[in-house]
C-alpha cells in the first residue's frame, strides 16, 4: 500500500461495523477507490449506512441497487431466478405463481425491508438495475428473464427506476455507492471470465436443489 | 373447506399481495381483498364481513403485530382467524405473535402446500371448536 493510500485509509478511520445480520459479507479496504467495500456473491445482499462501496460481478444474475435518496441509506442484492424448466418438481408444478417469482420477490423484498429498517422511507427509494447478461452455457436466456422480472417488480411496486443497464452478451462489474447513488459499471470481456460463469452455474444448480420454503411449526 | 369465505390480505408489497391472492385462488378461495398496511386494513375489517385475515409483519404505518393486537382488542373482531406471513423467523418474533393470539405463522418464501396446510389448520381447528 502506497503512503498516499495508507493516508487515505487513515483519514477514513477504522472499518465501520456491519449492520447486524450482514457480518458474513466479505468486507475490506479498497485502495483503488479509497473506500471500505463489501463484495457480494450470488445469493447475497448487503445494506450500508456508512458510505461503503458495494461491489459485485454479474453474469446472468441481476443486482438491484436500491437506496433512500434523501437519507443515503441503501444496498444491493445479487440474485437469479431458478430456471423454470429445471424447477418443475412436486407441489410447484401445478401452481401458476411459480417458484421463480417467489424467489425473486424474496430477494427484492428482503433488501427493501432492511433499508426501511435502517430508517429509509419507501417514498424516497430509487432503484438501479444491472446484469441479466446472456453468458451461461445453456440454451435458455436466463439473464433476460431475470432482467424482465426485476423491471416488472419495480413497476409493480411503484418504485422509481433511476437507471438500468441489463442484458447483452457480457458480464458486468458493478461498484455502487449507496450514500450518493453513484454507480460504476464495467462491461467485461465475455470469453475471459469463466469464473463468473462457473460460479453462476453452481449457484443456479443450488437453487434447483434447495426448495424455496422455510416453515415454523408452532401451531 | 368453505370456498366462499372472505379473506383480507395485508402486505405493503403489491407483488406479495398478488402472489398470496393467486395462491389462494388456486386453493379455491376467490373472495380476496387487499390492504397495504394495518391502518388501511383495520377500517376494512371493522366495516366488512371478513372470515380470515392474512397479514405481513413488517409494514410502515401500522405493522402486522399491531394490527393483530387491535383485532384481538376489538370485541367484534376478536375471534377472527389471523395468519401471519413474514420473513421474520427469529424465535422472539414467533413468540410475540403467539402471545398476541395469532392462529398461524408462516415464514416467506413459502409453497402452495404450506399455505394450504395453514389455511386448513386454521379452519379445521375452528370446526372442532
Amino acid at each position: 500500500m502506497s503512503a498516499e493510500l495508507q493516508k487515505n485509509k487513515e483519514s477514513c478511520g477504522d472499518q465501520p461495523p456491519a449492520i447486524v445480520g450482514f457480518e458474513h459479507i466479505n468486507r475490506y479496504w479498497d485502495p483503488q477507490n479509497s473506500v471500505f467495500a463489501a463484495k457480494l456473491l450470488p445469493g447475497e445482499y448487503y445494506v450500508s449506512t456508512t458510505g461503503e462501496m458495494i461491489t459485485t460481478v454479474l453474469g446472468s444474475c441481476i443486482s438491484a441497487c436500491i437506496r433512500d435518496k434523501v437519507f443515503g441509506i441503501g444496498g444491493m442484492n445479487h440474485f437469479m431466478l431458478p430456471d423454470h424448466a429445471e424447477n418443475q418438481n412436486g407441489s410447484w408444478e401445478n401452481t401458476k405463481v411459480n417458484a421463480a417469482t417467489r424467489y425473486g420477490n424474496y430477494a427484492m423484498e428482503h433488501l427493501i425491508n432492511d433499508i426501511l429498517k435502517q430508517g429509509g422511507r419507501r417514498d424516497n427509494l430509487e432503484v438501479k438495475l444491472f446484469g441479466g447478461g446472456q453468458v451461461l452455457r445453456i440454451a435458455t436466456n436466463i439473464g433476460g428473464k431475470n432482467a424482465q422480472f426485476a423491471e416488472s417488480y419495480v413497476r409493480m411496486e411503484g418504485l422509481t427506476l433511476a437507471a438500468i443497464d441489463v442484458e447483452g452478451p457480457y458480464p458486468r462489474k458493478v461498484n455502487y455507492f449507496p450514500a450518493t447513488g453513484r454507480v460504476r459499471v464495467k462491461k467485461l470481456e465475455p470469453l475471459h471470465n469463466d469464473t463468473v460463469v462457473s460460479r453462476e452455474e453452481k449457484y443456479l444448480h443450488s437453487l434447483v436443489e434447495t426448495p424455496v420454503e422455510t416453515e415454523i411449526d408452532l401451531f | 373447506m368453505r370456498p366462499d369465505i372472505n379473506i383480507l390480505v395485508v402486505d405493503d408489497f403489491s407483488m406479495m399481495r398478488r402472489i398470496i391472492r393467486k395462491l389462494l385462488r388456486e386453493l379455491g378461495y376467490m373472495n380476496v381483498a387487499e390492504a397495504e398496511d394495518g391502518n388501511t386494513a383495520l377500517p376494512m375489517l371493522e366495516s366488512g364481513d371478513f372470515d380470515f385475515l392474512i397479514t405481513d409483519w413488517d409494514m410502515p404505518g401500522m405493522a402486522g403485530i399491531e394490527l393483530l393486537r387491535a383485532v384481538r382488542d376489538d370485541p367484534e373482531l376478536s375471534d377472527l382467524p389471523v395468519l401471519m406471513v413474514t420473513s421474520e423467523s427469529r424465535r422472539e418474533y414467533v413468540l410475540a405473535a403467539e402471545a398476541a393470539g395469532v392462529d398461524g405463522y408462516m415464514v416467506k418464501p413459502f409453497t402452495l402446500d404450506a399455505l394450504r396446510d395453514h389455511v386448513d389448520r386454521v379452519f379445521g381447528s375452528l370446526a372442532v371448536a
